[in-house]
């Protein structure tokens, strides 16, 4: 079937409209319907790769469907990214935003990809990173409130540091202690500075 | 040096070539989208000091450039090689490439996300593009620390590339199996196993050449090895359906099939003037030809790196001054008429 619109490229987007009980179907190519106004799911159509919109479509689907629209100013800590931008540009702005909007998006995420976790390769260096900060701790408390006096810990060099306190702050999210979390953002952007410091005088 | 796309291909297959893409990012920058001018100019310096060393990884030459230092038409023949795409080509920040001297390998700074890693090669390759991409992935990840999630992975600024950060992507000629009547249906079904077929020079009707490109769709919750063993079997797959429709043509209509091959030959080899479309869709009944035996040339030849040199950026860069359209066209047909391989009658 040809696109009902320029009448010439095949038709591959069927659009239905019920309004008021009266259906009205359009069949158009996916190049007019970049230019036909059918809402937020228009965002379907734009940019270089459809599935990356697709998250967009659907979030905003379900910000209209069951009211979510207010967690639209839920805004990650570390680059301020804010619900509402990532749903319109269905990007985030910083690592720490996987953690913040997981709770919000995890489900998105998991149908759209068809999983929750990822199996393939890991970073080489990882291993021995993780390894080290073990070495100051033992592995059982990491992240434990009570270690954050614990002198190994101001032992450890800066990156380390932040290390440990970043997934300390991602558990504090996903227990949803804004405060404890907002502690732990403030520690680590002091240490930030210090490594950024450090860094300028090598 | 030759460019990789225009080295011969495989004989007597429809795959043209093959592609892998890494998607990373450095831990201590927030994605791209979300850097200050300062930070975006300071992550691409860093990178392109602490990576200078890259040829040494195997021996091949490299060169840095900054994406501002680079003249629009340039960047335009950069995406017509496939080389950068449009998103990185239209960054306002500071970013930068490192590119290979025969444009296998290409690493964008500072794009979408901090550190693409692209590898492209002739023929059903994707595997080994990917082990390259791997070898170089490692080397970067030595010096630079990525942003790595222990649910979610590598972490990427689209959580559609996010997990392995891989697109896989093999490219395939079907100029029969693209004209039937089905095919729309039958990219949809495709989209079932987990793959995305599209058309590389455009949609539906207006993808000039018939080159299509069979790429990955998730990237999350299954092995790079998966995800290339998915994208592999869905492009030999379409190259099996496009032979076997080549060889029933060929088998019903042999003397229709052979003029029309035959007769773009003739056009490409002594027109003095040819549009894109033209051009594109002439070369494509000759990758045709070449492909089941109608046409033989003489020794090895890429059909597809001719489709690369006639784009109007890259023809432009060599014409070393303005064109205008019919000069164009002229330059076009200049272009393939030096270059068309000879063929045994």
């Amino acid at each position: 079937m040809l696109c009902e619109h320029c009448k010439t490229r095949e038709a591959t987007v069927k659009y239905v409209e019920v309004i008021n009980g009266v259906k009205t179907e359009h069949n158009l190519c996916s190049h007019c319907a970049r230019s036909v106004d059918i809402g937020q799911y228009s965002a379907l159509f734009e940019g270089e790769f459809p599935l990356g919109r697709l998250l967009a479509g659907l979030l905003g689907m379900q910000n209209a469907e069951s009211g979510t629209a207010r967690y639209d100013s839920v805004a990650c800590p570390n680059c301020h990214t804010t619900y509402k931008e990532f749903v319109q540009n269905s990007r985030f702005g910083c690592p720490d935003c996987y953690s913040v909007f997981d709770p919000l998006i995890g489900e998105n995420i998991k149908k759209l990809q068809g999983s929750e976790r990822h199996v393939g390769k890991r970073p080489k260096n990882l291993q021995g990173q993780a390894d080290e900060v073990g070495k100051g701790h033992g592995t059982a408390g990491f992240g434990s409130e009570a270690e954050n006096e614990a002198e190994g810990f101001q032992k450890l060099d800066a990156k380390e540091r932040v290390l440990i306190l970043q997934a300390r702050l991602k558990e504090a999210l996903r227990r949803e202690d804004y405060e404890q979390a907002a502690a732990l953002r403030d520690e680590m952007r002091g240490l930030k500075e210090e490594i950024k410091q450090d860094g300028e005088m090598v | 040096m030759a460019k990789w796309y225009e080295m011969p291909g495989e004989p007597a297959s429809n795959v043209i070539y093959s592609r892998i893409r890494l998607a990373r990012n450095w831990r201590d920058y927030p994605f791209p989208e979300k850097m200050t001018a300062e930070q975006c100019k300071e992550l691409v310096d860093r990178l392109g000091a602490g990576l200078r060393g890259i040829g040494a990884l195997d021996g091949t030459k490299y060169r840095f450039a900054w994406l501002d230092g680079m003249a629009e038409l340039e960047k335009t023949a950069l995406i017509e090689r496939r080389a950068i795409n449009r998103s990185f080509s239209k960054k306002k920040e500071a970013a930068g490439l490192i590119l290979s001297e025969d444009e296998r390998v290409s690493i964008a700074l500072n794009g979408d996300d901090h550190i693409r890693i692209q590898i492209m090669e002739k023929g059903l390759n994707p595997l080994s593009c990917y082990e390259r991409a791997d070898a170089l992935d490692d080397y970067i990840s030595d010096r630079f620390a990525y942003s790595f999630d222990e649910k979610y992975g590598y972490l990427t600024a689209f959580p559609t590339n996010v997990g392995t950060g891989l697109r896989a992507s093999v490219i395939v000629h079907l100029p029969f199996l693209s004209r039937r009547k089905n095919f729309p249906s039958l990219v949809a079904d495709m989209g079932r196993f987990g793959t995305l077929i599209r058309g590389v020079y455009g949609e539906g009707g207006e993808n000039f050449g018939s080159l299509y490109q069979v790429s990955n769709q998730k990237t999350l919750g299954q092995t790079e090895q998966e995800i290339i063993e998915i994208v592999k079997k869905t492009a030999v797959e379409l190259d099996n359906q496009e032979r076997r429709l080549q060889k029933e043509a060929q088998e019903a209509r042999p003397l229709a099939h052979a003029d029309e091959v035959y007769k773009s030959y003739g056009i490409l080899k002594y027109a003095r003037r040819l549009t894109r479309k033209d051009a594109m869709e002439f070369l494509s009944h000759v990758m045709t030809g070449v492909v089941n035996g109608i046409l033989k040339t003489d020794g090895a030849c890429s059909i597809y790196g001719l489709m690369v040199g006639i784009q109007p950026a890259n023809l432009l860069s060599m014409a070393e001054k303005p064109l205008n359209k019919e000069e164009l066209d002229a330059a076009r047909a200049d272009f393939l008429r030096a270059r068309l391989p000879k063929i045994r009658q």
